[in-house]
């Protein structure tokens, strides 16, 4: 039941508009940060420099930085498919062909973050495809990405990026069905994620990795030197945890009046 | 067997009290029409029927399944609840795939529901770019996909042209000759007593009526329209009626009175009045819902827009 919950939602999904704007957006923030980081290089020194691009993980090296725009983006996809759900009243005609609420929750949720995770792994295929130009371009040898341990650096790496757009995705539809808004939860999610966490971390930088959208952060950075990847897995999988949980709670309780 | 039955459903919002012990039957096979004005318990009632709200107290069975377990009863139930409510960016026939998939209905019989309603021609086309009329039909036609025994139409001809309306009354007509149980929704009365057989009216939340139309209609008393031969004995024969204990009223020349016209005769006879005008009036369906209700054209707009 809930396999059918998950086709119903990706024939919603799979619609040109909504899917090649979302891959080519993806695709493009992800390939300007790959061109600017290319132009923005060094022969010497700086960070990063040309020398860095060359290394094994320098094809790696723009997806890592572009990280949290990935992240946000998904976070308000996310919510805004869930939240228009109220929003056109849709959600009570689904609710009549599938009253049992928590298998169209779960076929709602894996086929958003199925879709969310497709178009990043297309968004990050363009992007190292932009990379290998802009490689070229800048005369940086590219023979150490394809060594065994550049192609390691990059499936972790793309693991570790696809775990933190799981994450923003799963707190974007968390915040859009508590919601009911897609404007509402893309402001509340977007001001929480750049700003207001920003200032929180800069007034207590105690807080750096626990709260949500740092610890994702550091996820898809596959740790930092003073948080480590393990805590950091921990303190977002727990964020996730509380989400999905509350999300079912509210979402087999309440009234459907929209 | 009754399609749906319920006893003391209640739904509070807060402390307001929306649904109020209501005890509803509807007979297995009919067209039962569902009335009350605006705000009256009506959208509410129909909700806590699929299962979208959850009744504050009360029990109750839809097709013999427990109205505390919708997933016994919904897959035989199809639905159109207040306006139609689709994907703008999707075709018509691609809305009724998502929905098809979600109730692992067979897609087969997505044509055939679409060819129904008459959009069948139009299914490719985006829902955004459908007029009124066929984003109602397209609902129908979403209700349509399980082969409900028994389809819940909430106000239906919401919005619709005065040919729309005709059209939509049309198609309910034929879906009810399918043998299927419909309840319907309705704050035209006129509409209600042109397709259904069956009607419950509900005030403030509660019950005021149910049984037959034809029940309900003929329950009405009939006045009696009379005009005397001369114009002079109108006020005369207004005293005579009034002194008698029948309430009458001058409507400009005629009289109209409530009561029996042998009586009202027999009355301007005794008093040497000649009349050259006496007809009953049937009071329609509507006359008897604003008895019931003690509501008045215009009312809707005073109570709240929770129904």
């Amino acid at each position: 039941m809930v396999w059918a919950a998950f086709r119903s939602e990706w024939t919603k999904l799979r619609r040109p508009s909504l899917l090649v704007s979302t891959i080519a957006g993806l695709a493009a923030a992800a390939s300007l940060f790959v061109v600017l980081l290319f132009a923005q290089a060094h022969a010497r020194g700086g960070s990063p420099s040309l020398a860095t691009l060359a290394r094994p993980n320098g094809l790696v090296q723009g997806v890592d930085r572009v990280a949290v725009l990935l992240g946000i983006v998904a976070f308000g996809i996310a919510a805004a498919q869930i939240a228009g759900e109220y929003g056109l009243g849709t959600l009570r005609q689904l609710l009549v062909l599938q009253s049992r609420r928590l298998v169209l929750l779960a076929g709602k949720l894996l086929g958003i973050v199925s879709f969310l995770v497709l178009a990043l792994v297309v968004a990050a295929v363009a992007a190292m495809v932009v990379a290998l130009v802009a490689a070229h371009a800048r005369h940086v040898p590219t023979a150490a990405w394809f060594t065994s341990t550049g192609i390691g650096d990059l499936v972790r790496e793309l693991g570790d990026l696809t775990l933190a757009v799981v994450g923003f995705s799963v707190l974007g539809f968390a915040v859009g069905l508590f919601l009911r808004s897609s404007v509402s939860a893309v402001i509340v999610g977007f001001a929480w994620l750049l700003p207001i966490e920003a200032v929180i971390i800069r007034i207590v930088p105690g807080t750096l990795g626990w709260l949500p959208g740092s610890a994702l952060q550091i996820v898809a950075e596959g740790g930092t030197a003073g948080f480590g990847y393990g805590k950091a897995i921990a303190v977002a999988t727990a964020y996730a945890a509380v989400a999905v949980v509350a999300t079912a709670v509210a979402f087999t309780r309440r009234d459907v009046t929209a | 067997m009754d399609a749906v039955s319920t006893h003391g459903l209640t739904k509070r919002f807060g402390s307001r009290i929306v649904v109020d012990d209501l005890a509803l039957t509807i007979p297995a096979g009919s067209v039962c029409g569902f009335v009350g004005p605006n705000g009256a318990g009506k959208t509410t009632t129909i909700r806590m029927l699929l299962g979208l709200v959850r009744p504050s107290a009360g029990t109750g069975t839809v097709l013999g399944g427990d109205l505390a377990d919708p997933p016994s009863y919904l897959g035989r139930v199809g639905a159109l609840i207040e306006a139609p409510a689709f994907y703008p960016p999707l075709s018509g026939r691609d809305n009724l795939r998502a929905l098809a998939r979600l109730g692992q209905i067979s897609s087969a019989v997505i044509d055939p529901a679409l060819e129904r309603v008459g959009l069948l021609g139009r299914a490719g086309d985006r829902y955004g770019a459908y007029s009124l009329g066929m984003k109602q039909r397209l609902g129908i036609a979403a209700a349509l996909l399980a082969g409900p025994e028994l389809l819940i139409l909430d106000e239906p001809s919401n919005g619709l042209d005065p040919a729309g309306i005709v059209e939509m009354r049309g198609l309910i007509r034929s879906l009810a000759g399918d043998g299927m149980t419909v309840f319907v929704s309705s704050h035209l009365i006129a509409e209600i007593e042109q397709i259904c057989d069956h009607v419950v009216v509900i005030r403030s939340g509660r019950l005021v009526h149910q049984g037959p139309v034809a029940t309900l209609r003929a329950s009405r008393r009939a006045d009696v329209a009379v005009r005397p031969e001369h114009a002079s004995d109108t006020g005369p024969l207004l005293g005579v009626l009034e002194h008698a204990g029948l309430p009458a009223r001058l409507d400009v020349d005629t009289i109209v009175v409530e009561a029996g016209a042998a009586a009202v005769n027999r009355l301007a006879m005794e008093h040497g009045i000649v009349l050259v005008h006496l007809a009953e009036q049937r009071r329609s369906l509507e006359d008897a819902f604003f008895d019931l209700t003690g509501a008045h054209a215009g009312d809707g707009h005073e109570l709240a827009e929770v129904g």
